[in-house]
């Protein structure tokens, strides 16, 4: 990749983004490979502080997704 | 093994290998055209040549087929081999200008016009596709003639038999000069057919060696004897070649396997009609026109679209789709089917949705239909959406015939209007809403095992043992049954596992065994020490990611003490081997970076527990779902990603700490709250299985409101029955029944509930494992059609009362008037009562057979007489039973007036006002549900906008609540008949023995946790839990009186309260704060 791609931090809901993340995989769908994905138990979970958290540690964007 | 040097490395490879295969292995690439790795090397296209140092001089040899020997020094790159593989490529180019393969060649090699005479061929003559045909065992094509005039042909250049159109040659051909095309035009005389997949309707082709689809339990690969060469002709075997761990078997044959089983549950399912026999729809002539299958699979975002909604002529996007309704069902002419599939209206109005949401709203979707059949839980309220929002058409019409438009690949129908016009009309599209039946091969199976069938070739049963065959000790489930739903097949499939269950009670667990416990080792204060296993996943994973390389690095990373690679770590040897590893090295967290923990994380969490560790000392990394699979033409940037998720796993686990898990004793009791059928069926069933139960019915005798009605559609006697029943639980000794008793109040969760009951003003204290709601429902109370203002208006319950006390005034009317959807399907009752069209019509029927003299009228909106009741419907017609359908603006009138009883309605047929005089009107009353507010409160049930209670899952878990331990049945759920009732009590009672029969349960580990020093009892946690596991400690407790706790056997570790604490006083156990964010510091690198 030429161009600087953004690096992307998300946090999957294990019960729904995270087993579709999978999903996608078994059906063999490419995505650009500049995403990071923590599993967290819900969306519940998350907390304001972990977007800063990972703005702050250089992310370009955080993806939410349950 | 050999040593020698391949670049100046040194490098080893196995006695017999060439150097091709041993540079693969090394990672070393060498350009070939001409090879394939399951057929023997040939050196044809010579463009793998390398430089060869045999200790004296220098050669060149094609490395695909020079074996390897001790000392040798090969040379893969250097400046003459990339000379002479220049002027290989060149020569190629010119005989073959128009290949894009030696195009890309030329362009690697920096040849931008051949120096060579152009000709204009695409063979480039490298062998492989009649080594492959030999390999195949056909031999159908070679190489013909010598020198300039060599090329691939058949035998005397004639088209061949020995040919199979396989198409093996084309699969492997580099250049594209063999096609499926050209091998069916000018080769084979056999015809060139593709496989079609079962999974998509045959919308697509598969391969012979194919997994069934995506999501299928074994996920493993199965070879189609009937298309594969192999079993043809006895060559090919190509796929063992490619198999790392030598799992394909050819020689596998089907066994027969001997089982002795105490009962057997038949659920074969059904097939979709197949519509090719109506030649008025042209189904196999025109491709525009399609089976609903076939339309699911066409909306369905893994289908042969991937969920883009075209039309198979032309893959253009329809602007007008049209479904036909009742093609194979509710039909004697054309096929014989003359019951109702029951589904297919509802799957009709969902493909109409789900395509408008796909192509937007301005594609036109018209549903013609006979009657429309939304009977299911929620289903009226779809229906209406679909016309009122969405906006899709619904037209009352058997359409005859389709048309092709000719020029187009369009269809044009002609239909009849409700008001009497005909229409003409454009489709782009037309789906066939194709019904169920009932396969040959299970029409034999039923013979074989001496079971009854129905009229439709369904399994015969009663409606008080819905799931019982003619059989004893064989239950069946699902469509077999009579065409049903999805939630209607789950709730049948539990109900047959209860009755297996109840014979079989004395067996249960008589073939268990005790596993071994290992002792857990304290690594509490230890520091950690990591081990990573990175999975090859054969080449799933190692295809891609470069995985002795991420090993090597997680090596690097801090903790860990041991890094390796694994190539399947989910098969038995490595399992136990990890274990070894676990202990030999002291290991005391475990990272495994391989596929998803969703699947694999119990399996491994299980090597940690043989190995004396914790379970939850352990971390997964996806490289496989999330990296390898998914960019698989980024292998560089997919090893970076898997080093990054491996760097984030171990920064996580290092935090881990061992956690416990709450051994729960499961009370062996049940309490059933209501004592109607349902509820009485589910005690019976988890007595039988040997189950404590308790019923608590609030009236003073047991029966619901069965006790109200006369006879089932089948014409099974329901006081009898029901007699029977309540005899029954009464003589169960293991049953205690408290009639005109309430439950006050209620505690605890799911194995140790504490019910308080007030029956008849004494107080008992039940304590129970689980509890079955089955609190019924009860006739609508009308206010509309003068009901209660004359005797001659009467309700069907009270109806049914006349025909239990054999009333004689009965069979001496003149005339009887039905009316439907009293109550029903109404603004305020927005749903269809379900039973209603079933009960009025057999009521009619009773009457006609009192008095077949006497005149009836079925007033209706839609009949809905689902699966093999429609039998009823077709009776009452040919009695002479008169339907009428009126519509919801114009309502029949009843009128009164000196004592003349008489209802008008416009006649939908004539299209004129009626009056019809009568001595008797039955209103056919909505079901309504007892509104139990208080009982929702103590078990923390939710309940819809009409009052039934909201189950799990709509489809998956209708039985049971999302809270645990509590169960749903009978009309609480919704309104049904009797045996849909029976089956759905069994099936709680099913859903309750899963817990009750493991006497103990264990909660998860990862709950959170309050620490009482930081928490303000300000109560957001206790309110915001959907489980209710926070609450606060007692006022008057020794410690932390106040302070919010958590119930870990309630917490479903969601950590919606801990996001949301605002002291920061609870902790998620496994995904901890600190945790969190060292997986987002760790990823700082990747940023």
């Amino acid at each position: 990749m030429s161009e600087r791609e953004p690096k992307i931090v998300s946090f999957l809901c294990n019960w729904c983004s995270y087993g579709a993340a999978d999903l996608a995989g078994v059906g063999r769908m490419e995505y650009p490979p500049n995403i990071r994905v923590i599993r967290i138990p819900c969306t519940g979970r998350m907390s304001p502080k972990f977007f800063l958290a990972a703005l702050a540690q250089g992310a370009d964007g955080v993806w939410v997704s349950g | 093994m050999i040593t020698f040097k391949l670049n100046g490395k040194t490098v080893q490879g196995e006695e017999g290998q060439y150097i091709l295969q041993v540079a693969q292995k090394y990672g070393v690439e060498i350009p070939t055209l001409c090879h394939h790795k399951a057929l023997e090397p040939a050196g044809m296209c010579r463009l793998c040549t390398v430089e060869l140092f045999d200790g004296r001089r220098s050669r060149f040899v094609t490395s695909c087929n020079y074996p390897i020997w001790e000392g040798m020094e090969v040379k893969t790159d250097s400046e003459p081999v990339h000379q002479g593989r220049k002027l290989i490529v060149e020569l190629l180019m010119a005989r073959c200008p128009d290949v894009p393969i030696l195009k890309e060649l030329g362009k690697k090699y920096g040849i931008t016009e051949t120096r060579f005479k152009k000709e204009e061929d695409t063979c480039i003559l490298c062998g492989l596709c009649t080594r492959i045909c030999t390999k195949m065992g056909n031999s159908a094509i070679s190489l013909t003639g010598r020198g300039v005039d060599m090329k691939v042909d058949t035998p005397f250049h004639i088209q061949t038999d020995v040919c199979m159109a396989c198409g093996a040659c084309a699969s492997v051909c580099p250049t594209g000069h063999i096609t499926l095309e050209k091998i069916r035009s000018s080769v084979t005389k056999n015809s060139f057919k593709l496989i079609p997949s079962e999974y998509d309707m045959g919308l697509k082709g598969r391969k012979p060696v194919y997994v069934p689809y995506a999501q299928a339990v074994p996920n493993t690969p199965v070879i189609d004897r009937s298309v594969c060469m192999h079993f043809k002709t006895g060559g090919c075997k190509v796929c063992t070649e490619f198999c790392g761990v030598n799992a394909i078997d050819h020689t596998m044959q089907d066994e027969v396997v001997e089982l002795n089983v105490g009962s057997i549950i038949l659920s074969p399912g059904y097939q979709p009609f197949d519509p090719s026999k109506f030649d008025s729809y042209g189904y196999s002539k025109h491709p525009n026109v399609i089976t609903a299958m076939e339309m699911e699979r066409i909306l369905s975002a893994s289908g042969p679209t991937a969920g883009h909604l075209v039309r198979p002529s032309d893959h253009k996007e329809p602007k007008k789709i049209a479904w036909f309704q009742c093609v194979g069902s509710r039909d004697m002419n054309k096929c014989d089917h003359a019951y109702c599939s029951s589904v297919c209206c509802m799957y009709a109005i969902k493909e109409a949705v789900i395509a408008k949401e796909h192509s937007g709203s301005d594609l036109d979707c018209a549903i013609f239909y006979m009657d429309m059949r939304t009977h299911g839980k929620d289903f009226e309220r779809f229906y209406n959406t679909a016309k009122d929002k969405h906006g899709v058409r619904f037209i009352r019409s058997r359409v005859h015939t389709i048309e092709p438009v000719p020029g187009t690949d369009d269809l044009s129908i002609r239909y009849i209007t409700e008001s009497g016009e005909s229409v003409v009309e454009k489709f782009d599209q037309i789906v066939l809403s194709v019904g169920m039946e009932i396969s040959p091969e299970v029409v034999g199976m039923a013979k074989n095992l001496g079971i009854e069938l129905t009229p439709g070739n369904f399994c015969k049963t009663t409606t008080f043992e819905p799931v019982a065959t003619s059989r004893p000790g064989i239950y069946v489930c699902g469509a077999f049954q009579g065409p049903k739903d999805i939630p209607q097949s789950v709730i049948d499939s539990s109900a047959a596992a209860s009755a297996a269950g109840e014979i079989l009670a004395e067996a249960r667990n008589t073939l268990t065994r005790a596993k071994e416990i290992i002792p857990e080792t304290n690594v509490i204060g230890e520091r950690p020490r990591i081990g990573v296993f990175v999975c090859r996943c054969g080449i799933n994973i190692a295809g891609v990611v470069n995985v002795p390389s991420v090993a090597e690095y997680a090596a690097t990373l801090p903790y860990v003490e041991y890094a390796t690679d694994n190539l399947y770590s989910c098969s038995q040897d490595t399992q136990e081997n990890m274990a070894q590893i676990i202990k030999r090295e002291g290991l005391n967290r475990v990272v495994v970076a391989a596929c998803t923990p969703k699947t694999h994380e119990p399996l491994f969490q299980e090597t940690l527990t043989n190995a004396g560790l914790n379970k939850y000392l352990f971390e997964m990394a996806n490289i496989r779902n999330h990296d390898s699979w998914v960019h698989k033409n980024n292998p560089d940037l997919a090893t970076q990603k898997a080093k990054d998720l491996i760097r984030s796993a171990v920064y996580k686990v290092a935090l881990t700490m061992p956690l416990a898990e709450a051994e729960l004793q499961i009370k062996s009791s049940a309490l059933v709250v209501g004592g109607g059928i349902a509820g009485m069926t589910a005690a019976r069933s988890l007595s039988l299985q040997g189950y404590e139960t308790h019923i608590v019915e609030k009236s003073s005798n047991l029966g619901g409101q069965a006790r109200n009605l006369y006879r089932t559609a089948k014409g099974e006697d329901i006081q009898q029955q029901l007699d029977i029943l309540i005899q029954d639980v009464n003589q169960d000794d293991k049953i205690h029944v408290h009639l005109n008793a309430e439950l006050v109040q209620m505690d605890g969760f799911v194995g140790s509930f504490k019910s308080t009951l007030n029956s008849a003003g004494q107080e008992i204290v039940v304590e129970h494992g689980v509890a079955v709601l089955a609190t019924g429902a009860s006739a609508y109370q009308p206010t509309e059609y003068h009901y209660g203002e004359d005797s001659r208006i009467v309700t069907s319950l009270e109806l049914d009362k006349k025909f239990m006390e054999k009333d004689s005034s009965l069979s001496s009317l003149q005339s009887a008037v039905f009316i439907q959807c009293v109550g029903s399907r109404e603004p305020d009752r927005p749903y269809c009562s379900r039973v209603c069209c079933t009960h009025s019509i057999d009521n009619a029927l009773a009457l006609k057979e009192m008095n077949p003299g006497m005149n009836i009228y079925l007033l209706y909106r839609d009949i809905r007489t689902y699966g093999e009741r429609e039998y009823l419907f077709k009776e009452a017609r040919e009695k002479g039973i008169i339907f009428i359908r009126y519509s919801m603006d114009k309502k029949p009138e009843v009128s009164l007036s000196n004592g003349k009883l008489s209802v008008k309605i416009m006649d939908h047929i004539l299209g004129t006002p009626l009056e019809i005089e009568t001595d008797l009107i039955t209103l056919a009353t909505a079901i309504v549900p007892n509104r139990d507010e208080k009982l929702a409160n103590f078990f923390k049930v939710p309940m819809n906008s009409d009052g039934f209670f909201v189950e799990r899952h709509a489809k998956l878990g209708p039985s049971e609540f999302a809270t645990d331990g509590v169960f749903l049945c009978g009309m609480a759920h919704y309104p049904k008949p009797i045996d849909e009732s029976i089956v759905q009590g069994k099936a709680a009672a099913s859903r309750a023995v899963t817990l009750l029969a493991r006497k103990t349960i264990h909660t998860s580990g990862n709950v959170a946790e309050v620490v009482p020093a930081t928490c303000s009892s300000c109560g957001v946690c206790v309110s915001i839990c959907p489980y209710s596991a926070p609450s606060f400690v007692e006022e008057t407790a020794r410690f932390n009186p106040g302070k919010a706790q958590i119930n870990p056997v309630l917490c479903k570790g969601c950590g919606l309260c801990v996001a949301s604490c605002r002291s920061g006083a609870i902790r998620l156990k496994g995904f901890d704060n600190d945790q969190i964010f060292a997986q987002i510091t760790a990823l700082n690198e990747a940023m």
